[in-house]
């Protein structure tokens, strides 16, 4: 079999086994990114010699018999919104096209030192506002699975180079569902973790309420694996738990005897494809057949849950994004008059129609005398959403509904309707909203072949159990369920 | 008309701890433009920030000394606006729920120690901006990040203050309650203490507020108390002339002694204050809030109040024994011991010992006088058994060396002559050789005993008591 | 709701061009259509949640970067610090 076909646990044990070195790894993942990402349009940027070099120093402990992470040696995709020191950054943007970051991400920290292999920095809609990766400056991320359809956004190239084999496993960011919208787009498995269990330290921030750095993966343990390695406490994020956690892969567990997984009803409305509702529900028989009891169960707010994520993630994205002005790095206008001047002209010709249309919905609702009608009121619909959440984790042990309430759309087929659009992401939010870890599991395909998700919710922190539940699916599906797409 | 002039001021002082607020970069000043900064403080995408646990302290300690409610669960927030000494495009600030409200200072309004309460609305903890440095020679402004994120307080007054004389006294008040508290370094001219300043006027009798007039960049107690002045005549003008004042925001020129509109209320800036998503909620346990009251110093007002009363001392020396730290600690041990007046200890510490701390640019650790040793010297003058002369010697030796005061007495043979026999015959000698002098005296002109007298001190070296040396000499003139 | 976009622009520090200005104000009268439908729910916030505290940061001072490393990405420097168009106030 050729080697980026593996999954990432796969090749970890042959790399330590020295049945395959890094470099030889680091070497099929570029092969095959010579010949499929034209296609896919997965990358924005790629680091070839320096993944290479790494790869090296990787074999080269290995053979001085150095005990190495789980993830020694393996080349992995980053998103462009995290910080890659002495790396091209740029989120996606015109505004960063030239960002050279003079420090890392915390993830970028860790995962050095776990000595994994940096494959380049993936596409993804701009400044993660999307939900197609069609917003991005640079390129448009194909579907791997079909390439006149969108991956999925705001983490598309994330997902589609793992689906497309170009990375083993990448890291995305999900706002408002930006890593299991896309990895249910291309078929495979992404994880959204609790908020405040992975340091956003140099992610770049679009809603630092609801961003949260995760993996996605081809397989559950791939995705257990590099969780294990981001999470945890840091100093440098105020907002990150102070807590200890397991290594989710090694504790993997394949059984949901005696778990009660809910159902709310309203994530099965009539928004909601016919085949997607169909396939989730088979994919709950198959855990109820398992040992699982379903129980049926109502998180009423859920319909409000859209318009007070944009107003929330909106306003913070607002003032986060004001500090691309032109003055301290990326681009600055060429020509202009006057500093308010350079501001406008810079923030005008450096930010993409999208992130300008958030940006003033999130100045708006901010702004003297529209917070109370706006902004308060979704705050206190977060509050809201929290305890129906609560409420439901009191009487089941996780909640499985679909990830979108349709697989991947075609290109453009959104792209003039804002608000089509973001229903993309009506699953998604309220997981955001209430800071839940989620999973996204592909389930089946629909007509046209292409894959569907469905999301299992659990509690804070409550991300061993997600796992194991996924990870059981992916047992009694034969063990695999994320197939590489054929290009 | 008669014009009340109505003034609430908010003052911003820069805490004196080692690091930023949200940052452990160094907060220092005068370092090399854009040397202490680091991804976070320069507003570098996906940083984040995380709060100084001493500024929060600091903070809280203003907050007692300000007789504050403490609140000690509270948030920070997001103050919007675009600037380009302002990396993130916002400061990070307190809007809704400031660290300590509800307090109060007692300035002393004048020499009778007569007091006013000026109420306190709120301190809170914010961030301070960059620095644009301007040059004429050159078409745009450069930006210098040291400043950015060094820990601000703001501490915002009731408009409880008439005129700018109360004003000046509450100013007074706080920097000398933030260096007693030591947690600012108060230098005016690093910019470490400025203030924000509301004036209003209203007829006298009136007790409704006039329109109040916002100033910025009042950098020294000097210049707020011009611009009080100017901005109250500028109103007062505008008024008599049958204008109406309008809210708005102006700034003063120190160097020009006036001020020039900024913005118009129309103009105000909609900052879109939302709390700070990166920080979460601040929480100071209510044992760290008791034991950070029980660290606050006797302030400074409450001191100069008890000198008065206690002492006797005049307000005068009170306030400045009182200002500083050291100097009221060693008077009170020098009170302690309880053998010589308290002016005379008070006399000797603003005068002779503080004029030589001057003039060698060092203060108490410098030196190695303690308070017995003043106190006996005191005692000695007192007693007359030094001059005052004497004591000056006393003084240098006991400041500079370890040596008792009686020890330099005898060293140096300081103890006054008070023995009659030996001083007459000197003031015989010094009679015999200044007969113009003398003849003066005769002649009516009594004042020239001074003279006659300052030359037997000189005679006796300092030694001769010169109340004993008076008395001989009158006698002895009216004898001859 | 009638939205002033070109107020919002101006707080943004957006210029946005005339030709888009409609198709703006449409898209984000519509998104404020769709959050308006929001419930109006009790205010039960005090503003401060004291079960979500954080810990604070200890004083003790770190290196800073070096200066070359912090103007790297800035568009225009000079004399070590970065250029912007003269600022009046």
């Amino acid at each position: 079999m050729e080697l980026y076909r593996l999954t990432a646990s796969e090749l970890s044990e042959k790399i330590k086994n020295k049945e395959c070195s890094s470099v030889e790894a680091t070497q099929a993942i570029f092969d095959r990114i010579e010949k499929t990402e034209d296609k896919v349009n997965a990358y924005i940027s790629l680091s070839k010699e320096s993944a290479l070099k790494k790869a090296q120093e990787i074999d080269e402990k290995i053979a001085s018999g150095e005990t190495l992470s789980d993830l020694a040696g393996i080349p992995v995709g980053i998103k462009d919104n995290i910080v890659t020191k002495d790396m091209l950054t740029t989120c996606a943007s015109k505004m960063l096209y030239n960002f050279v970051p003079p420090y890392n991400a915390t993830v970028m920290d860790k995962l050095e030192k776990c000595g994994i292999v940096v494959v380049g920095k993936l596409n993804m809609d701009e400044f993660a506002m999307g939900s197609s990766t069609e917003n991005s400056y640079y390129k448009k991320t194909k579907n791997p699975n079909d390439l006149t359809r969108v991956p999925g956004g705001s983490s598309g190239g994330s997902a589609a180079a793992v689906s497309a084999g170009e990375a083993f496993l990448t890291l995305g960011s999900d706002t408002g569902g930006s890593i299991r919208q896309p990895a249910s787009y291309c078929g495979v498995i992404g994880l959204k973790p609790t908020y405040g269990s992975v340091s956003r330290y140099g992610l770049v921030a679009f809603a630092s309420s609801l961003d949260q750095i995760g993996p996605i993966g081809r397989s559950v343990k791939d995705v257990a694996m590099l969780y294990s390695e981001i999470c945890g406490r840091d100093d440098k994020d105020a907002t990150t738990a102070v807590r200890e956690y397991p290594n989710f892969a090694k504790n993997l567990n394949g059984s949901v005897k005696g778990m009660t997984i809910g159902i709310p009803k309203e994530y099965f409305g009539d928004g909601v494809d016919a085949k997607v509702k169909e396939s989730v529900m088979d994919a709950v028989k198959v855990l109820e057949n398992a040992g699982a009891t379903v129980k049926h169960i109502s998180l009423p707010s859920t319909d409000y849950a859209l318009s007070a994520y944009y107003i929330i993630s909106s306003a913070e994205a607002s003032s986060n994004l004001a500090r691309f002005d032109g003055v301290k790095y990326g681009y600055r206008a060429e020509n202009y008059e006057s500093l308010t001047d350079m501001y406008e002209r810079t923030r005008s010709e450096g930010f993409g129609d999208e992130v300008k249309r958030r940006i003033m919905l999130g100045t708006f609702v901010l702004s003297s005398g529209y917070y109370d009608a706006y902004y308060k009121r979704a705050k206190l619909l977060q509050q809201q959403i929290s305890a129906e959440f609560a409420q439901a984790f009191s009487e089941c042990d996780l909640i499985i509904t679909p990830t979108a309430p349709t697989s991947a759309f075609k290109l453009g087929e959104n792209i003039d309707d804002p608000l089509k659009m973001y229903a993309s992401d009506i699953c998604t939010v309220t997981v955001n909203i209430a800071g839940l870890p989620a999973v996204s599991v592909p389930c089946g395909n629909d007509d046209n072949g292409m894959p569907i998700g469905m999301q299992m919710i659990g509690p804070k922190f409550s991300e061993q159990k997600l796992l194991d539940t996924a990870f059981s699916y992916e047992q009694l599906m034969g063990g695999s369920i994320v197939k590489i797409a054929e290009l | 008309m008669e014009y009340e002039v109505i003034v609430g001021l908010e003052v911003h002082a820069e805490l004196s701890t080692a690091t930023k607020i949200y940052c452990s970069c160094k907060n220092s000043f005068g370092s090399e433009v854009n040397s202490n900064c680091c991804p976070i403080c320069t507003g570098m995408p996906g940083t984040l920030p995380s709060l100084n646990k001493k500024v929060v302290e600091y903070a809280v300690k203003m907050g007692h000394a300000l007789n504050c409610k403490i609140n000690n669960v509270c948030k920070m927030d997001r103050k919007n606006y675009f600037y380009p000494d302002l990396p993130k495009a916002y400061q990070i600030s307190q809007f809704d729920i400031p660290l300590c409200e509800n307090g109060y200072v007692d300035i002393i309004l004048d020499e009778s120690g007569a007091t006013k309460r000026i109420g306190v609305t709120r301190i809170h903890i914010e961030e301070d901006a960059g620095k644009l440095l301007h040059d004429d020679s050159f078409a745009g402004s450069l930006v210098d990040f040291n400043r950015c994120g060094v820990p601000l307080i703001e501490i915002v007054s009731e408009p409880d203050m008439r005129g700018s004389k109360e004003a000046k006294a509450y100013l007074d008040s706080i920097k000398a309650i933030l260096q007693y508290i030591d947690i600012s370094d108060c230098k005016m001219q690093e910019g470490s203490i400025r203030c924000d300043i509301n004036v209003s006027v209203r007829p006298v009798g009136s007790d409704v507020f006039g329109t109040r007039v916002e100033m910025k960049n009042v950098n020294t107690f000097s210049g707020a108390v011009r611009a009080i002045e100017y901005e109250a005549k500028r109103q007062i003008e505008v008024i008599e002339n049958g204008g109406t004042i309008s809210q708005e925001t102006r700034r003063w020129d120190d160097l020009q002694g006036q001020n020039f509109l900024l913005r118009s209320k129309e103009d105000a800036h909609d900052y879109r204050y939302f709390p700070e998503p990166d920080l979460l909620t601040i929480h100071v346990p209510e044992e760290e809030v008791d034991a950070i009251k029980k660290s606050i110093p006797e302030l400074p007002n409450a001191k100069i109040l008890r000198y008065m009363h206690d002492y006797k001392l005049p307000h005068y020396d009170s306030n400045l024994l009182a200002e500083n730290m050291e100097k009221s600690a060693f008077f009170e041990q020098c009170i302690e011991f309880n053998k010589v007046q308290p002016k005379n200890i008070s006399n000797w510490i603003l005068g002779d010992i503080s004029r030589i701390f001057n003039e060698k640019n060092i203060s108490f650790a410098d030196t190695k006088i303690t308070a017995k040793n003043l106190v006996d010297m005191i005692e000695m003058v007192e007693k007359s058994e030094i001059s005052n002369t004497g004591a000056k010697t006393v003084l240098e030796e006991i400041m500079f060396n370890d040596i008792s005061a009686r020890q330099v007495v005898e060293e140096k043979g300081l103890a006054q002559i008070s023995d009659n026999s030996a001083l007459e015959a000197l003031v015989k000698e010094v009679l015999a050789s200044n007969e113009k002098a003398v003849n003066d005296y005769k002649n009516g002109k009594t004042n020239v005993v001074g003279f006659l007298v300052g030359q037997c001190m000189r005679a006796s070296k300092g030694k001769g008591n010169p109340a004993i040396l008076k008395e001989i000499v009158v006698s002895m003139i009216e004898s001859m | 709701m009638q939205i002033d976009i070109k107020h919002i622009a101006k707080l943004s520090r957006l210029k946005i061009e005339d030709e888009k200005l409609n198709k703006f104000e449409t898209e984000m009268q519509n998104i404020i259509g769709m959050v308006e439908k929001l419930p109006s729910l009790e205010d039960k916030l005090s503003g401060v949640d004291v079960n979500n505290t954080m810990e604070l940061r200890e004083d003790v001072v770190q290196p800073s970067l070096k200066r070359d490393e912090i103007l790297k990405n800035a568009p225009q420097t000079q004399a070590g610090c970065v250029v912007v168009p003269k600022t009046v106030e």
